[in-house]
Parts: structure tokens; sequence; C-alpha cells
């Protein structure tokens, strides 16, 4: 068991959006199928499938399990991580860490999530379950609602308009135009931020991801799998760190410690710094959320995120591209595979094949997935594509 | 959820967090381990009943059971100890709920209806 280099081989995904006629399974196998390909009829050492809340979304836990079944693999080790939003990047770290151990060879990740089966207001009491039940919960908070308490004091502590905050909301949009994996392919103003129904005020619809089912998957393998892939990327780096829980628990609510730890700790591993890379995938569940992401992994300073994205900064072209595929506000945020689908995009990116979206000469890449509001960060790095 | 509710009651009805017994710092919501110096020497404490707003939203699509209440403010509070909660604003003018006003705790329902017909009572609070 020496620690060597671990690879993503090969990914999967599906379309993000209204899969009706689609279960969760059927998401799952098709996502797993992509990435998979690379070994033939051989199984992989381990399944590690990350999801969110299945039981409510379908009626359905026990994922690892289904999934190593419905994959005709069942005798593999295989089973399930849940770090509500974060689950996909957590259950990637484990993955990469048990691969680049040399524990096991090779490990299929599936990130999932079945959310448009449910009725909204089930989709909030879903989401809230990522928040503390004895306490935001008990007073009817909702997850947007403790984003909204958020953007409020993020917009009068550093003076950031309306507009500003928006910028992120509508770059993602003009990013997942030629998206084809996209949610929401359709470019969007200011204006239609600032005009869409109040969620929590000052939050708007349109600062908030969209709800949709979808599934992604990677294959990671170390030299030891012996497998042949077309293309393949190395993983630099990864770290899972965690907050105090609740936004209401911390002393500086705008310091996004979790990403900021684990991007710290990702890229000392990769030995990478910041300026090197060539894109990013933050994670914007909100505007605010991604506009506080930035500063927290130091590409903005304090208040600057927003600001920033309305300057251009992280536009394609731009200083740092991100979100190239539509980020969480367009491409879409399937709670429990989102983590999956940055990293599957960061994948496209560094082996050329982005299509319309490709960032020219992109070597280097970091995706952050966040689990509650900055509760939970995973971050990862990669680079080195052959 | 109900038997939570109960387990919870002296948090819900009278604010108790905890205090430290070690360096004296004191946490709602309530603490196993002092987030400042580390003693599990903790002591539960009632909280104070008054502070100000640090932050605040206006919810207009809450949680499954709240939606007769809705749309309804929910605020980041900062109490007079320094500790923060997390809680609904009601029986306030619109224009008082605001950054930095006033507020004190009051005890209201917090759920119009239990999920096994319990009636749900707990912290809320009010501008001053």
């Amino acid at each position: 068991m020496a620690s060597s280099k671990a690879y993503i081989a090969s990914v999967g995904f599906t379309p993000i959006g209204d899969h009706w006629e689609k279960s969760l399974t059927d998401l799952a196998v098709e996502a797993a199928r992509g990435a998979l390909a690379p070994l033939g009829k051989k199984a992989p050492d381990q399944i590690i499938v990350g999801n969110m809340f299945s039981s409510m979304g379908a009626g359905q836990e026990h994922l690892g399990s289904l999934v190593a079944s419905a994959l005709g693999l069942s005798g593999t080790t295989a089973y399930k991580v849940e770090a509500a939003c974060a689950s996909g990047g957590s259950a990637f770290n484990v993955a990469y860490n048990l691969v680049k151990s040399g524990a096991i060879d090779s490990a299929l990740v599936v990130g999932v999530e079945k959310m448009r089966d449910l009725e909204p207001e089930e989709v909030s009491q879903a989401l809230a379950m990522a928040e503390s039940a004895e306490y935001t919960q008990f007073v009817g908070a909702t997850f947007a609602a403790l984003n909204g308490l958020l953007a409020r004091y993020y917009m009068e502590q550093h003076g950031v308009s309306r507009d500003e905050l928006s910028s992120i909301p509508v770059l993602d949009h003009s990013n997942a135009v030629t998206a084809g994996h996209a949610q929401f392919r359709k470019a969007i103003t200011p204006e239609v931020v600032s005009r869409s129904s109040m969620i929590a005020d000052p939050l708007r619809l349109f600062d908030c991801a969209p709800v949709g089912d979808g599934a992604a998957a990677t294959l990671i393998v170390n030299d030891g799998a012996n497998v042949a892939s077309k293309h393949r990327v190395e993983i630099l780096g990864g770290k899972i760190a965690t907050n105090e829980f609740s936004i209401y628990e911390r002393e500086d609510m705008l310091d996004f410690k979790a990403t900021k730890e684990a991007f710290k700790a990702a890229m000392g591993q990769a030995g990478l710094a910041p300026g090197k890379l060539s894109l990013v995938e933050v994670h914007d569940a909100f505007s605010v959320v991604g506009a506080l992401s930035l500063e927290a992994m130091g590409f903005s300073k304090k208040g600057m995120g927003s600001k920033d994205a309305k300057a251009g900064r992280y536009s394609p072209g731009g200083e740092l591209p991100i979100n190239t595929f539509g980020g969480l506000k367009a491409r879409g945020h399937p709670v429990g595979a989102t983590g999956m689908y940055q990293i599957a995009e960061a994948y496209l990116q560094l082996t050329g094949q982005a299509g319309k979206n490709q960032v020219p000469g992109a070597k280097y890449a970091a995706t952050q997935n966040i689990g509650g509001v900055d509760s939970t960060s995973a971050v990862h790095v990669f680079g080195g594509a052959a | 959820m109900t038997i939570q509710y109960w387990r919870q009651r002296d948090r819900y009805y009278r604010l108790v967090g905890s205090a430290c017994s070690e360096c004296g710092a004191e946490f709602f919501p309530p603490v196993y381990r002092c987030k400042k110096c580390g003693s599990e020497k903790i002591t539960d404490k009632e909280m104070p009943q008054t502070g100000k707003v640090l932050t605040y939203t206006r919810l207009h699509e809450p949680l499954p059971g709240f939606e007769a209440q809705a749309p309804f403010y929910l605020a980041v509070i900062t109490l007079d100890n320094g500790t923060r909660v997390l809680s609904q604003i009601v029986d306030s003018p619109d224009e008082s709920v605001k950054t930095g006003a006033r507020v004190r705790a009051i005890v209201r329902r917090a759920r119009v209806d239990g999920e096994s017909g319990q009636i749900v009572y707990g912290y809320k609070f009010c501008t001053v």
C-alpha cells in the first residue's frame, strides 16, 4: 500500500433538469456507465455514492449496495457519503484518499440527487436538514432564509449594491448558454435578477440555485489499476474542512473558514500558488455564497467578490474564469451531485474537451463544494492532464 | 419531533444556553465543550432576554408548519452578553425591524400545531 498518484480516468454525467421519466437509480446508472467505460467488464475496487436526501427525494437509502447491484457489480464494496450539499465533493475526497494511499487502486464515485419528485415545500424541508433541526428549523427558517440574513449583512457591511450582488448569477447564466448539460441555457441581465420574486429579502429567485435532478460520476485510479484511459487528469490535492455549524454561531459570519482552510490545504498538497489556476468551479448556491467563497479563497479582497465579478475578473477571458459551465445558478444544483459536476467540468477543461466553454490552455483547476452555509467545504485541485 | 420540543423546553422557553466554568465564556445554542478555552466544565445559564438585530430577512416561503405565519421576519440577534440567537421577530411594526434595532425575548406559539396535535411554544423577539 504505497502512496501513489491518483487520477481521474473518466467521467460521466446526465443533463440537469426535470427528469420526470427517470428514477434516482436510472440517473445514477446513466452517469456511472460513462465513468466506468475504461474498466470494461472489470469492477472498481469501491463504489462511493455522494447524496444528500434520497430518503426524502426518492424514499430510498442504502445507495451503495443499490447502485452496485443496478450496475451488475454486486459484491463490490459500496456505501454512501453524506455532507449535505457537499456530499459529492466529500464522496470524491474519500475515494481520492483511498486510491492515493494505495489502500485501493480504483473507485467509482457517483453523485446523485432526485429533487423534482418533491413538492416545493418538501424541497425546502429537505434542504433545511443541512441546518440545525433544534435551532434553525425550529424557528421556521429555510436554507434560503439563512442566506438572506447573510446577504443583507454582507451588503450592509461592505456597501454592495443590488446590481453588484447580481453579477455572479448573470455570469453563470452567460456561461451556461453553450453548456449542453446545464439546466438553464439562457443569458440574463441584472434587471432580471432584481425584478424576480422575493424569496428571503434581499435574496430574490435569481439569487438562488434552482431545483433539479442529476447525477455525475468519475472513475479514480492509481498506477496500480492498469486502466487504459484516453484522457486522464491528476488529482493534485483535496481537503474537507468544517466551520462552526451555523452562521449565528460564528464570530464573523462573513468568514468562510471551512472554504479558507480546505482551499489552503488542497493547494498546499498540490504545491501550487493560487495564481497558477486556470479556472475555479465555485459553489454559488446563492449569489452571496459565491462572493464570500471567492473572498475566502483569497481571489477577491473582503467585500469585493461580487464587485470583482461585475468588473469582469471572473468572466471568460478574465483574470480567473469561474463556473465555466454555468455554476450552481445556471448549470444547476442537484445538491448531492453538484460537487461531482464541478469535478467533471474541471476534467473536461483540463483535457481540452470543454467545447465552446473551453478555457484556452487550461492547465490547473480547483473545485469548491460547500455543505450548509460553509459548514462543510470540500476543495480539490487538478492538473497534469495527459 | 414532539419529544425534541419537550427535551429542549428550557432552551426554548427561557433561552437557557451554556457558560464555561473555567473561562466564563457564554454560548447560545448550548455547547458540549467551551469553544473559547476547550474546557468540558460547562453549566446551563439563562441568556439575557434583550439584544439587538445584527441582520434580518423577511421570509415569504417558510418551512412546512409555519405557512400560517408567513411572511415573517427572521433575525440574527446579538444578545447583551454577546451571544447570538436566530429568531423570528413578531408583534413589531414593519418600520421598527431594522439592523441595530433593540429587541427583547417573548414566548409565543412556535408552530400553529405540532405534528401530533400538540401546540409548541418557544422564544421569539419583538422590537422595543
